[in-house]
């Protein structure tokens, strides 16, 4: 009986202890997203190939061109080739603006945040812009117009 | 069932349903493949709306312009029988004679008809007679009722099917298409779950990639080295990719592999300077759409060898407003067939002798003809689903196909156009698969199994 008393005693000492106040600091709960999240919106074959030409040559495409650049990626089933096959006829135009390999090499950086502006309209983030130093420090051979093409291909170029 | 038994055959059903493929139905799991009857197919999609009376039944002027004597074959590759002796304008132009006075000599010098078998009254059985729905048809062997326009296929396509079933490279599937106009583009993979961009097959429009929208946009297109030049623009892509949240999968289209990229890459540099010397397999006579489209899928075929060539048409919807130029196309058509024809036996050695050819209109035309007259003084036709735009043909020839068998006639139809991808399937050996998924009109069959 007396086992049983000092049971309940220790058991209502338990249940009867300070609780932990709850603090509420008045902080909104936010989902963290990456800096590309709000590009949600397909670019059409129009806007993609106006987009890319002023990218690359710092003018507007003409309407005429548009059409026939539009036409030539209707007229191949892998989008993905025909936009390959533009990109390279640009990079083989001579009015393409570029900056030179050492430009890039002296300041890359300078450069990854400049081609991130440039196809991605955000600055890169610190991982982004540790991997292109890496990348274009570790191979000497990588040009500017090879990462303007895989920028120009890539999926993030395809939306806005 | 005794134990034994019992424990066997639940033995058998456990071990097929481990080593079912993850990708496969369980109807389709269970399909037996047959063995290809050939290694490659082209399919002539034999369109723009075609008449029976001036096509397989021989009629010319007889049916369609009250000139009741003025019948004759203007088709002359496919179909055995005289060409028409009067009134001839669906030639050539002869200086300072009649427009179009000069018949195209034949190419074959045996029709395709002798070479194979014709089914010679084909139903378009269901909807509406327009050209979008007749092409969706023959590609998916199904009417599609709920399929809208300018929209890809509900149901898989041939090419899908094929490259499921017999994992073949989207390289060795083609659509050489006549243009892009149509929704014609959107017919190379379909919009279905189970199938789709992965399993489409590389579609073309040459007389755009090789017209001037390509002369002045691709044509001076850089050609990269794969490895030194392309490996690290891959890698930086791969990077980029994987850093953003979405995947451009479906943008893409059709899926190539870098090295079918490649390839495709220099069969289009091959192509423009084949094109500069004036060397592109074009038909003797090139002066449409059609037949230019038609010598640019002879290099298609020529350089990838494809298992499934697909090659559409539509000059002959000429006819809308001008039965002259419709006649005109037609023979350019059976031109183009013949030269195609010829062409695989005797310049493709990897091809010839192992080919089959199916030729199909994607519908017919009206029999009354609509007010619009033309410079001959001929009456036009349209195609808005009257019976005789429902009624079409279909030949097949090649290697182990019944030579100079025709199949039908007006007062007995064979065949319907839903059963041509099925007929296809059958031909590279998996119309059990294509049955089993259940994606296709209840009542189609295949010509193979109609002779």
């Amino acid at each position: 009986m007396r086992r049983f008393l000092i049971m309940i005693i220790t058991l209502s000492l338990f249940a009867t202890s300070c609780k932990e106040d709850a603090y509420t600091y008045g902080i909104v709960d936010t989902d963290i997203l990456p800096v590309n999240a709000v590009k949600s919106k397909q670019k059409t074959d129009k806007q993609y190939v106006s987009i890319l030409y002023a990218n690359l040559f710092q003018k507007a495409l003409s309407s005429n061109r548009l059409v026939e650049l539009e036409r030539v990626i209707e007229s191949l089933g892998d989008k993905r080739l025909a936009r390959e096959l533009i990109i390279s006829s640009f990079m083989n135009d001579p009015a393409v603006i570029l900056p030179s390999d050492p430009e890039m090499r002296d300041d890359i950086d300078q450069f990854v945040i400049d081609t991130y502006k440039r196809f991605y309209v955000r600055p890169p983030t610190e991982i982004e812009k540790e991997f292109f130093r890496d990348y274009i420090n570790n191979d000497p051979n990588v040009t500017v117009e090879q990462v303007y093409f895989a920028f120009a291909i890539s999926d993030e170029y395809m939306f806005y | 069932m005794k134990r034994r038994k019992f424990i066997k055959t639940s033995a058998i059903a456990a071990s097929a349903g481990i080593g079912m493929p993850y990708f496969m139905s369980s109807k389709t799991a269970f399909a037996r493949s047959a063995a290809p009857m050939v290694d490659h197919v082209v399919l002539v999609l034999f369109a723009g709306g075609v008449r029976q009376q001036e096509s397989v039944l021989q009629r010319y002027l007889a049916d369609s312009q009250g000139e009741t004597n003025i019948d004759g074959n203007i088709l002359y590759n496919l179909f055995s029988g005289g060409a028409p002796s009067q009134k001839i304008v669906y030639g050539t132009d002869i200086n300072g004679g009649v427009q179009g006075g000069q018949p195209i000599p034949k190419i074959l010098s045996q029709s395709l008809e002798s070479q194979g078998t014709t089914f010679a009254e084909v139903a378009y059985s269901q909807g509406g007679t327009g050209h979008f729905s007749g092409l969706n048809t023959l590609l998916t062997g199904n009417y599609n009722f709920v399929q809208g326009l300018k929209e890809r296929p509900v149901n898989p396509t041939i090419f899908e099917y094929l490259r499921k079933y017999r994992s073949i490279p989207a390289s060795k599937v083609w659509f050489v298409g006549n243009g892009i106009g149509n929704s014609v583009p959107l017919l190379n993979y379909s919009t279905h779950e189970l199938f789709g961009a992965d399993f489409g097959g590389n579609f073309l429009a040459p007389n755009i990639t090789f017209g001037n929208p390509g002369e002045n946009n691709i044509k001076n297109a850089k050609a990269y080295h794969p490895e030194e030049e392309l490996g690290p623009i891959y890698e930086m892509q791969f990077f980029l990719d994987n850093v953003f949240q979405f995947n451009a999968g479906t943008l893409n289209g059709v899926s190539n592999t870098d090295d079918e990229k490649h390839d495709i890459k220099e069969f289009i540099k091959t192509t423009f300077i084949k094109k500069d010397s004036g060397t592109i397999a074009f038909p003797p006579v090139n002066d449409n759409g059609d037949l230019s489209t038609m010598g640019y899928a002879c290099e298609v075929m020529k350089w990838f060898e494809p298992t499934l060539t697909v090659i559409n048409m539509n000059s002959i919807d000429s006819c809308h407003s001008s039965f002259t130029s419709y006649l005109r196309n037609l023979h350019r058509c059976d031109h183009g067939v013949g030269h195609i024809w010829n062409y695989i036996q005797t310049q493709i050695p990897a091809m010839s002798g192992n080919t089959m050819v199916l030729i199909i209109p994607e519908h017919g035309r009206n029999l009354d003809p609509n007010p619009i007259i033309d410079g001959n003084n001929f009456k036009a036709f349209d195609h808005d689903s009257d019976p005789n735009s429902r009624r079409i043909f279909s030949m097949m020839a090649g290697p182990g196909i019944d030579a100079n068998l025709v199949k039908g006639s007006e007062s007995n139809p064979i065949g319907d156009a839903s059963d041509a991808l099925l007929t296809v399937a059958d031909a590279l050996g998996i119309k059990n698969e294509v049955i089993s998924e259940g994606l296709i009109d209840g009542a189609a069959q295949s010509f193979f199994d109609q002779i």
